[in-house]
């Protein structure tokens, strides 16, 4: 992942910030509370039942995984000693666990822990894990600290899956003596200990004693606070109440960059929004695809006109001011793994095209769409801005503001035209892909089936050459984007605003905030 | 007076059980499936299922009424389907903030509403009266957001002075809790000291014009016992009554105050739990909300009696 991409407009006498920039490495002082503002109080702090992103930036201070991202968005090691050892038939997967590690509540770690963690995120009821990790057929302790992993088939997207919560390893002594309400007393492995959460208010993180690499923390405690308002999140930035701003919208970070107390942090990100299309969805997901009666789903000329009369760049000018990137193609350009489709070479604008398909597949112009879009202002203003660029290729735009979770049950059961469909994005290519573009896939609303994308998918998964991965994703792509079920729009950077006294915060392209090496300036 | 109390908590325990079954109904009926809004971005349909089955949502909706009754007469208000803490535990974390925040807005309330409106009465016609007016207009017309976010800027970002959000228990620091309590209070409470201002206002007009008034004065009383004893003391039944129909919606107010100050209140945690289906919660507040406005509601009605021992309701006498 490139650290130095252009993005002139972010300079500014007040932050100095120019392109991406992930880090601040002024040295600091020991000692303090880092008050991190995040933009939604996250679910249950389980690693095996957690769900959102928030979730993840606050274990990125408590729970260590097996494997992590670095700044380029490459797998490292983190609580395994090296990246693993994968049989030539791609079934077995070994590693060791370092020696020196001690959960939070001072039992060791080993790769009986490392078992049973696996385990539970593969088997237990409700395991928001058990998804990505149904290729395990097993998993045994080797040694002391040595682990091996059976898997059904290949599986090469593992060691990103074991980069994230799939790989974090829970105190088992914890997990027996809490049960369900483990939540509610997570123990991994991580700079810092939980010590307390108040529901909508706070988690209040502390420096950990028993963390293996204690001498280099530097804060005493870190408070997460849910702040879901962007611009409330500024006030506070700027009245010093909240040190670090997570997930900051554009206008705000512009408000932002005015302030010469605050400096601003930013990575791509790995995930994308764009419109998903109900080309086949009848019976709801993981249902057989069936026959969609609308101009949309019927023809993909019709598709292809749709995203001919959408400009992407005037999105990302108007709606983001130029701060985010357009996007077309289900993997970021910045993947280390799988390079996807580059902004610059998106499709662009060509209305006179998009009339001759409309015209060529016979429909009766305007052709009537109802687009559901999430009921935030950024997609309120880029349904006001496709409503008015399809309309001059002769398409009548509706657009139906839905609440999320009445999105989700309409789309999910197939009631629905077109609406804004996003991912927050994987590290391995496989997790912005299978789910959603797969037959019956978990997360396919779309009811697209494909089988020459359904056979690339499971190439993928199976290849363990990087370049020939890097080909079979680059022609999954191409597939997509003929398919038309989802036309991608652009990806979100993220954007962390901090104090000026604040240095050490790492924002990485997985959009967690790592506080590890955070502390005040000296 | 006892038997007349009595009463009123038996219509008030009648009132408490209907609302728990249009509440229970009403968030059912709510499009969103709550396992989806838990599930989020990874839902699969084996994850769904377990949710499901943990929480109860594939019973039938008579199942789960009888089933959250039942642990709620006992005390238990269920899990958060969200965070996993126990609901009883959110409220008993929410409801100081949002009492406080109630008690500190009411107080602001009375203190300036009456004395403005007091102040307006025996001002007729002055520039005192004009102000109290204009102000009483300008505190009912600005938007409580706006409003929250221009105090923030003026008094925690350019002069420093209180903080723009979060909450600390008064017994843990006594002045960072004012600190953070004092800009939502007045947003919260500066609509309610309109309203308070403009009907002792009316109520006092009506009041200094009335005979016994007129009969106090000619006694030779003086002009504070005038005011304060005989012309006050009748309007303020009045102002009682705002005051307690008021209070409910200084609690359902708190809900936008609270999202701007980031106070882990009733209303924060209302939302939060309707965004994400957190059908457990949710009824867990809006019970102990229904509960705050029939205790209120009944409060008043004493308090009604004990102002005025004339008034007596519900066939007391």
């Amino acid at each position: 992942m490139s650290t130095t991409a252009g993005c002139g407009s972010l300079q500014s006498s007040a932050t100095e910030v120019g392109g991406e920039r992930m880090t601040d490495d002024r040295p600091v002082r020991d000692g303090g509370t880092l008050t991190v503002a995040l933009n939604a109080d996250p679910d249950k702090l389980d690693p095996t039942l957690a769900q959102t992103l928030v979730g993840r930036t606050v274990f990125a201070g408590m729970c260590e995984k097996l494997y992590d991202v670095d700044a380029q968005g490459k797998v490292v090691p983190q609580l395994a000693t090296a990246l693993p050892k994968v049989s030539a038939d791609g079934r077995t997967v070994t590693f060791d666990v370092r020696r020196d590690a001690e959960f939070s509540d001072g039992t060791k770690l080993d790769a009986a822990a490392v078992v049973t963690s696996l385990l539970r995120h593969r088997d237990l009821a409700g395991s928001a894990r058990a998804t990505e990790l149904a290729p395990l057929k097993a998993v045994e302790a080797t040694g002391t600290y040595g682990v091996k992993l059976t898997l059904k088939q290949p599986y090469v997207p593992l060691t990103a899956v074991l980069a994230d919560r799939s790989g974090m390893v829970m105190s088992p002594t914890a997990l027996k003596k809490y049960g369900k309400d483990f939540t509610n007393h997570p123990s991994c492995v991580g700079p810092f200990r939980f010590v307390e959460r108040v529901g909508g208010d706070r988690i209040v993180l502390a420096k950990d004693t028993h963390y293996y690499d204690a001498d280099t923390v530097h804060l005493d405690k870190v408070v997460y606070n849910p702040i879901p308002d962007g611009s409330v999140r500024l006030a506070n930035l700027r009245s010093g109440d909240i040190q670090v701003g997570d997930q900051m919208v554009p206008v705000d970070v512009k408000s932002a960059l005015t302030d010469s107390k605050l400096q601003l942090f930013n990575s791509p990100s790995l995930g994308y929004q764009g419109i998903g299309i109900n080309v086949g969805n009848v019976k709801g997901l993981g249902q057989a695809p069936g026959r969609v009666d609308t101009p949309l789903a019927r023809d993909a000329r019709v598709r292809e006109a749709f995203e001919l009369s959408i400009d992407r760049d005037l999105i990302n000018k108007v709606v983001f001011q130029g701060m985010y990137e357009p996007a077309c193609g289900p993997v970021s350009p910045e993947s280390a793994l799988a390079p996807g489709v580059r902004a610059s070479r998106c499709p662009k604008r060509d209305v006179a095209r998009a009339k001759r398909l409309l015209k060529d597949a016979g429909v009766k112009t305007p052709v009537h769409i109802e687009l559901k879009t999430s009921t935030t202002p950024e997609w309120s203003r880029i349904g006001q801005v496709v409503q008015a660029m399809a309309k001059d290729a002769g398409f009548a735009v509706t657009l139906r503001p839905t609440e999320y979770a009445t999105m989700l049950e309409e789309t999910d059961d197939g009631h629905y035209e077109a609406f804004n469909s996003g991912w927050s994005g994987r590290l391995d290519p496989d997790g912005n892909i299978a789910s959603f573009l797969r037959t019956k896939g978990a997360m396919n609303a779309y009811g697209l089936s494909d089988a020459k994308i359904d056979a690339l998918i499971e190439r993928g998964r199976a290849e363990a050459d990087p370049a020939e991965r890097a080909k079979i994703y680059a022609e999954l792509t191409r597939r997509a984007n003929e398919a038309r079920a989802l036309i991608y729009l652009y990806r979100q950077k993220n954007y962390v605003v901090a104090g000026k006294d604040v240095a050490g915060v790492r924002v990485y392209g997985d959009g967690l905030i790592r506080v590890k090496d955070a502390g005040y300036a000296k | 007076m006892a038997s007349y109390v009595l009463t009123r908590v038996r219509q008030s325990v009648v009132t408490l059980f209907l609302v728990s079954i249009v509440v229970f109904a009403g968030i059912r009926a709510l499009p969103g499936d709550p396992a989806l809004a838990l599930a989020g971005e990874e839902r699969s349909p084996e994850a769904l299922a377990a949710i499901r089955s943990e929480y109860g949502l594939d019973d039938n909706i008579v199942v789960q009424y009888g089933r959250f009754i039942g642990h709620a007469l006992q005390g238990d208000l269920g899990t958060s389907s969200r965070t996993g803490l126990p609901v009883s535990d959110a409220i008993a974390q929410a409801l100081p903030v949002t009492l406080e925040l109630a008690a500190l807005s009411l107080l602001l309330a009375v203190v300036l509403g009456i004395g403005a409106g007091v102040v307006a009465a025996v001002r007729r016609g002055r520039p005192a009266e004009w102000i109290a007016n204009a102000l009483a207009l300008l505190g009912l017309s600005v938007p409580t957001f706006w409003l929250g976010i221009v105090l923030v800027l003026a008094f925690a970002i350019a002069v420093p002075v209180f903080a723009a959000s979060g909450f600390v228990p008064f017994g843990t620091d006594p002045l960072d809790n004012l600190r953070r309590m004092v800009l939502p209070s007045i947003v919260l409470g500066s609509g309610l000291a309109a309203v308070v201002m403009r009907q002792t206002r009316a109520a006092m007009l009506d009041s200094l014009s009335a005979d016994y008034v007129r009969t106090a004065r000619a006694k030779g009383l003086s002009r504070r016992e005038v005011i304060g004893g005989h012309a006050l003391r009748n309007s303020l039944v009045t102002v009682v009554t705002v005051l307690g129909l008021q209070l409910g919606h200084l609690i359902s107010g708190a809900v936008v105050t609270e999202q701007i100050f980031v106070l882990p209140g009733f209303g924060k945690l209302t939302i939060d739990a309707v965004f994400t289906r957190d059908y457990a919660t949710l009824q867990g507040v809006v019970l102990c909300t229904s509960f705050a406005y029939i205790f209120i509601n009944l409060l008043v009605d004493v308090a009604y009696s004990v102002i005025d021992p004339r008034i007596r309701l519900g066939g007391a006498r």
